[in-house]
């Protein structure tokens, strides 16, 4: 039973998480291995505030938030200005030195041994110890999330944003800034990001710099070219159906030293695939 | 005597790190695909040479074997999926998620073979000293780098602009519509530049790991540096993208008076965040 909690738990956050790259990847078409950076950086900020006792749980989650929509805005910007292709460069760029902060800056991160005994989350001076409770708190936020994202592709905004898909230079020439809206939707997708790090952080406990490498950026694209992108669908299906993987491999007798190596070897087979075969995802849109 | 040992590091590294950026910018120019499996060949050349001297082959054998398979993957990487993917129309952005694919399939299976630690590439005569003058080292291995990168870059320079396929290279990459009413196949053009990019990334892919080892996930950073030079070099000048990996490497080698090593990521994209500001299109662009 204890099992599927934490399925659920890690799933509703990892959908969080899709929701965010989905809108970075699939709506505003811009290609990034650095969400799992951005995720990361979320993580340890609201694991800093509530270990030193500075703020208690939601505002530690909302100044989570508004530095990852800081850094993704100033990491989008310059590069969008100038080529889609760039941006790919700054992307591995910041996830690589994500990495080398999260692992190297020992003080604040704790190194590569982590940051144990992160204080458990609390609403409104209740504190949540128990695992039915957390469950509740990241499906929450995860409802909270899916209706987010629902409510903005409906708006005006997605519909622009779909637009910029569909014909980028037509929806310049009809008087709208395609550099602005493409921005904000990078903004949104860090806020997504950043508060999905804050659940993930309370809710193991434990952070290290594996979870946040340019693998998990990796396996944050599976999910959602797996689940498809643009749709809310997609973001659903894809966390919860690659987060099994991990358990069904287990089944299956492969030596631990390359276990690792064998799910991202599947990723990567599943990115090649999905490419040539379905680039739309089991529940998505045209990539 | 430091800063002295710094430089002549930096070189080593600066050359080879000149192929791979040259290699990257010739694909990228012609078949204007951000071929990020680019890391995994230089990986593959690597561990396929250090499996077959640890079976006894002669090194120069190896090197040739891995080479040649090197250039045989470039080459079915564009034929297999590329292509097929560019036949179907697919956009900048499926391309680019099925290359990130096969770098982690690359990647994961040499993980999968050979353990994803640290091998050792230990060959005795490699790590000879030539030139010991004072304090400074330089070993036959760091000299071979040098010379084979410099040899590398000069022939890939004679190739494009002195042989027939060359000039076609360079026509496809210029105007791909026009290259194609002028039945130069654009198509059979862009496998033979993967097959001769790969192979000739897999030199310094070789002789890099003798002088500093193998390592499954070792070829993302390399390809990032040299990204980035070639983008502050400027898009489309092999001569530039060779110039800025140098100065890249010699810049991250000298920081490590100041910085240590680990942070050297951030001198290589502090590096990339200035060209972008203040000169996107690079420094030798506007020379072309």
């Amino acid at each position: 039973m204890d099992f599927w909690l934490s399925y659920l738990t890690l799933a509703a956050i990892y959908v969080l998480l899709g929701l965010s790259t989905n809108l970075l990847v699939g709506i505003a078409g811009i290609f990034s291995v650095s969400q799992a950076a951005v995720f990361g950086v979320g993580a340890y900020i609201v694991s800093y505030l509530l270990m030193n006792d500075l703020t208690s749980f939601l505002p530690a989650m909302l100044v989570a938030s508004a530095f990852c929509v800081l850094l993704n805005v100033l990491v989008t910007l310059p590069a969008l200005r100038v080529s889609g292709d760039y941006f790919v460069v700054t992307s591995f760029g910041i996830q690589l030195l994500a990495t080398a902060i999260f692992t190297n800056w020992t003080a604040g991160t704790g190194g590569a041994n982590g940051l144990p005994g992160i204080p458990p989350a609390d609403l409104f001076g209740k504190t949540l110890d128990d695992s039915k409770q957390l469950v509740a708190l990241c499906l929450g936020a995860m409802v909270l999330g899916c209706v987010a994202f629902w409510l903005i592709m409906r708006a005006p905004f997605g519909r622009l944003l779909r637009a910029i898909r569909e014909d980028e230079l037509a929806v310049a020439a009809a008087g709208k800034n395609v550099l602005r809206a493409k921005v904000s939707a990078a903004a949104m997708a860090g806020a997504f990001a950043g508060s999905a790090g804050g659940l993930y952080a309370t809710f193991l406990s434990f952070i290290d710099p594996s979870s946040f490498d340019l693998d998990s950026s990796i396996l944050l694209l599976t999910m959602v070219v797996v689940g498809g992108a643009r749709t809310l669908a997609g973001s659903i299906v894809g966390p919860f159906l690659l987060l099994a993987l991990p358990q069904v491999l287990s089944l299956i007798d492969i030596p631990t030293t390359i276990a690792a190596a064998a799910r991202q070897l599947i990723y990567g087979v599943l990115l090649i695939a999905f490419m040539l075969f379905r680039p739309q995802g089991l529940a998505g849109e045209k990539l | 005597m430091l800063a002295l040992q710094l430089l002549c590091n930096g070189l080593a590294t600066g050359c080879a790190l000149g192929v791979v950026a040259v290699t990257f910018s010739l694909v990228y120019s012609t078949t204007k695909l951000f071929h990020v499996a680019h890391a995994g060949v230089f990986t593959l050349g690597g561990y396929l040479a250090w499996s077959l001297t640890s079976r006894g082959a002669p090194f120069l054998l190896a090197f040739v074997v891995a080479i040649a398979v090197c250039a045989a993957t470039g080459a079915l990487i564009q034929a297999l999926l590329y292509a097929r993917l560019e036949r179907r129309h697919a956009t900048h952005l499926v391309i680019l998620i099925a290359s990130l694919g096969m770098l982690a399939v690359m990647q994961n299976i040499i993980a999968a073979v050979y353990t994803p630690n640290i091998l050792q590439f230990t060959l005795p005569w490699a790590s000879q000293v030539v030139a010991g003058g004072g304090s400074v080292r330089l070993t036959v291995i760091q000299v071979l780098i040098v010379a084979a990168s410099v040899a590398a870059y000069g022939g890939l320079m004679w190739f494009a602009h002195h042989t027939i396929l060359g000039k076609q290279m360079r026509a496809v990459a210029s105007n791909p519509f026009l290259a194609e009413i002028t039945r130069l196949r654009p198509r059979r053009v862009h496998v033979y530049v993967m097959a001769i990019a790969s192979a000739v990334v897999s030199v310094p892919g070789v002789l890099v790991p003798v002088d500093l080892g193998l390592q499954p996930y070792n070829g993302v950073t390399p390809l990032l540096t040299a990204t980035i030079a070639m983008i502050a070099g400027g898009v489309g000048s092999i001569t530039g993208a060779f110039v800025l990996a140098i100065a890249i490497a010699e810049l991250q080698n000298l920081s490590l008076l100041i910085i240590p090593g680990e942070w050297s990521i951030g001198i290589t994209f502090f590096i990339f965040l200035i060209f972008m500001l203040f000169r996107p299109t690079g420094l030798f662009a506007a020379v072309r």
